[in-house]
């Protein structure tokens, strides 16, 4: 249970049990100020779109914005982009239920960043111009090695933007009461307008605003609870283990990562996914260059550790506030409740009670609303990243070879944005009662067992060819997709299985290994004349990731 | 955008600056990524291996250990990345100029 809770507070689609569908609204009435921040958040990010549409023409303006965002505006959306409405509402939740696990999570999320930093950030950059399907490909083969690249791209993105959908079409839902339907093709109509009209520009500066939002909302909300219990962290967690069900237990690490196996292979999965996710990977092509790329990651990385700080306080706050008082809970004919299951609208919505015990209609309506233009952001990052692979990727360099011009490229990236956004829509209707905890771990997965192999075996490894890579980014993406598919997650709860085929939640510790193997063993074993050519062509691919030079630039350089 | 001619690859290959940028570099990258990863699979090791320590409150607090050494990664991950960004914007920026001027001639 506690695995199913922690992958479905990836998906923010927390199991809600039947009779916890009542809407906040419905609880509260209508919350005018959630409604007019609502529409206010959407009033501004139309305004951002339509400022940013001028700026959409060349290739370089719509997947980068024209490489011209600094590194604090970067370092912000970044954060933007990765503290989803899960991070947010799922992980205050799954500490409200299980305390100290919850914060091990965070802190699994968090630990992602430094990896990414150290290994992919600058080589990125320096090696890519708009996906990092380009930095793979550098040396190899453009075609084939693309195609496993956009593959594991839009695996990732579909799952991921699938799990966000549905999760933000519940909790949409519940904030403000309307149909699910409507909810999600709202959202969805929104993210296309943003990414297909304002492309990286709107995109961009959508999530910087969530960012900034998300943190000033956040950090208030820490404020009032820190004053509440009079800046006593201390006072907290004793009070929050007097009035919660497992007592002082929820202090200490729980049922969640004892188990080593899944443990490990849980944490893999969320460090290496983070280096393998394609809208993050996409960011640092924004910024100028790879010093620009790494500053970038810095701010995004305290951003990111300064949220973390601030989650547990919410949820355990939560439990001190919320557990005591029926008024929060539906509560039985008999008179009693689950303090877990049975608060209003789900354990998701932990945070959201914790305002309006806070602060009254005002500070409740504010966080909705942040946990609103959360969900936005987060859905237009990854549409972006989905129409890249398409356009970029598969058109741009598999189809057209590169020689598609520029203005039809950015055309077939405007469609794809929304083509992708219709099947999203799509699958988050046909999808709303399934169990869709697996798909937010099984992007992670794919990210970390596909797409992170390849490009960091592309890049740091001399003998990487073209068939080890196309070999091992599949058996990366083939693997994880089946293990997840055969355990607990879709075996038993989709399926309806009995018994899972793989005892483990999380495929990572076995599929990641099972790629590195595949592409060190197709590679060596690649004795062919392209392979030996590739081989030869690490040095320049070296010196160009190290330096950022570019022949062209130093031929420029030498005539001036 | 064409890769580097082999000619100008060697030339920067064989270049004082940037063998001791790629060296120094490489140095710090896999060291700290060791850093990062032991420290956190250390962590979830502690975690499986020894709970009940970690719900012990620290000597003289009410806040419990885990909770402080959770606390402690998520500096130590901002400590580590800033660390990484420092010694980049003020050793290896410097290198790499000098690598690009050489380049260039």
């Amino acid at each position: 249970m506690n695995t199913r809770i922690l992958l479905a507070a990836l998906a923010t689609a927390f199991p809600f049990s039947a009779h916890a569908q009542v809407s906040i609204a419905a609880a509260h009435g209508p919350n005018w100020i959630a409604i007019g921040m609502f529409l206010l958040i959407v009033a501004v990010t139309l305004v951002i779109t339509y400022r940013s549409s001028g700026r959409t023409k060349s290739k370089a303006d719509f997947y980068t914005a024209g490489h011209e965002i600094t590194p604090m505006q970067n370092g912000l959306a970044i954060a933007g982009d990765f503290l989803s409405a899960a991070a947010f509402l799922g992980i205050s939740a799954l500490i409200y239920a299980t305390g100290f696990d919850g914060l091990i999570y965070a802190i699994g999320f968090l630990t992602g960043w430094p990896i990414v930093l150290f290994l992919m950030s600058e080589r990125l950059r320096n090696l890519g111009s708009y996906t990092f399907a380009d930095a793979a490909s550098f040396r190899l083969d453009r075609t084939s090695v693309r195609l496993v690249a956009a593959t594991g791209s839009l695996v990732v993105v579909l799952f991921y933007l699938i799990a966000q959908m549905i999760g933000a079409g519940k909790v949409i839902q519940l904030l403000f009461g309307v149909n699910y339907f409507f909810a999600v093709a709202g959202v969805g109509l929104l993210m296309i307008t943003y990414v297909a009209v304002g492309g990286m520009q709107a995109t961009t500066w959508v999530q910087i605003t969530k960012a900034l939002l998300l943190l000033g909302g956040g950090t208030l909300m820490a404020l009032v609870i820190l004053w509440r219990f009079d800046f006593s962290l201390g006072r907290i967690f004793l009070e929050a283990s007097q009035v919660h069900p497992k007592g002082a237990a929820i202090l200490a690490p729980g049922g969640l990562f004892a188990e080593p196996v899944s443990a490990i292979s849980l944490g893999l999965a969320l460090v290496f996914g983070t280096a393998g996710l394609p809208h993050i990977l996409m960011r640092f092509f924004t910024v100028k260059d790879s010093a620009g790329a790494r500053k970038s990651v810095f701010y995004a990385t305290t951003c990111v550790a300064y949220f973390c700080l601030l989650i547990p306080l919410f949820g355990f706050a939560a439990v001190v506030i919320l557990m005591p008082d029926a008024s929060f809970f539906n509560v039985g004919a008999n008179g009693q409740f689950n303090k877990i299951t049975d608060l209003i609208g789900g354990p998701n919505m932990a945070a959201v009670h914790l305002a309006g015990a806070l602060g009254g209609p005002i500070l409740l309506g504010f966080i909705s609303a942040v946990a609103f233009a959360t969900i936005l952001a987060v859905v237009a990052g990854l549409t972006l990243a989905g129409a890249s692979a398409v356009s970029h990727d598969l058109y741009g360099q598999v189809i057209a070879r590169g020689k598609a011009p520029e203005g039809r490229e950015v055309r077939v990236a405007k469609l794809a944005a929304i083509g992708i956004g219709i099947v999203a829509v799509w699958l988050a209707y046909a999808f709303e009662n399934q169990n869709v905890a697996f798909m937010a771990g099984l992007a992670l997965s794919v990210a970390a067992s596909c797409n992170f192999p390849v490009l960091a075996m592309a890049i740091f490894w001399r003998g990487t060819t073209t068939r080890g890579a196309v070999v091992g980014g599949l058996m990366g993406l083939i693997s994880s997709i089946l293990l997840v598919v055969l355990s607990k997650t879709v075996w038993v709860a989709v399926f309806h299985f009995s018994a899972p085929l793989f005892p483990y939640d999380n495929p990572a510790l076995f599929s990641m290994p099972l790629a590195f193997l595949a592409i060190w063993l197709g590679s060596i074993s690649d004795k062919t004349a392209r392979a030996t050519a590739e081989r030869c062509a690490f040095d320049a691919q070296f010196v160009q990731s190290e330096t950022g030079i570019r022949s062209l630039e130093v031929l420029a350089g030498a005539a001036t | 955008m064409p890769p580097l001619s082999s000619e100008e690859t060697n030339r920067i290959l064989a270049s004082p600056s940037f063998r001791e940028l790629a060296a120094a570099r490489s140095r710090l990258r896999w060291g700290l990524s060791i850093v990062t990863l032991l420290m956190f699979f250390g962590f979830i090791g502690l975690i499986s291996g020894a709970s009940a320590m970690l719900g012990a409150s620290m000597a003289g607090g009410t806040i419990p250990l885990g909770m402080a050494a959770a606390l402690g990664m998520i500096a130590l991950v901002v400590i580590l990345t800033g660390y990484y960004v420092r010694r980049s914007n003020t050793y290896f920026d410097g290198l790499m100029h000098i690598v690009q001027r050489e380049a260039r001639q």
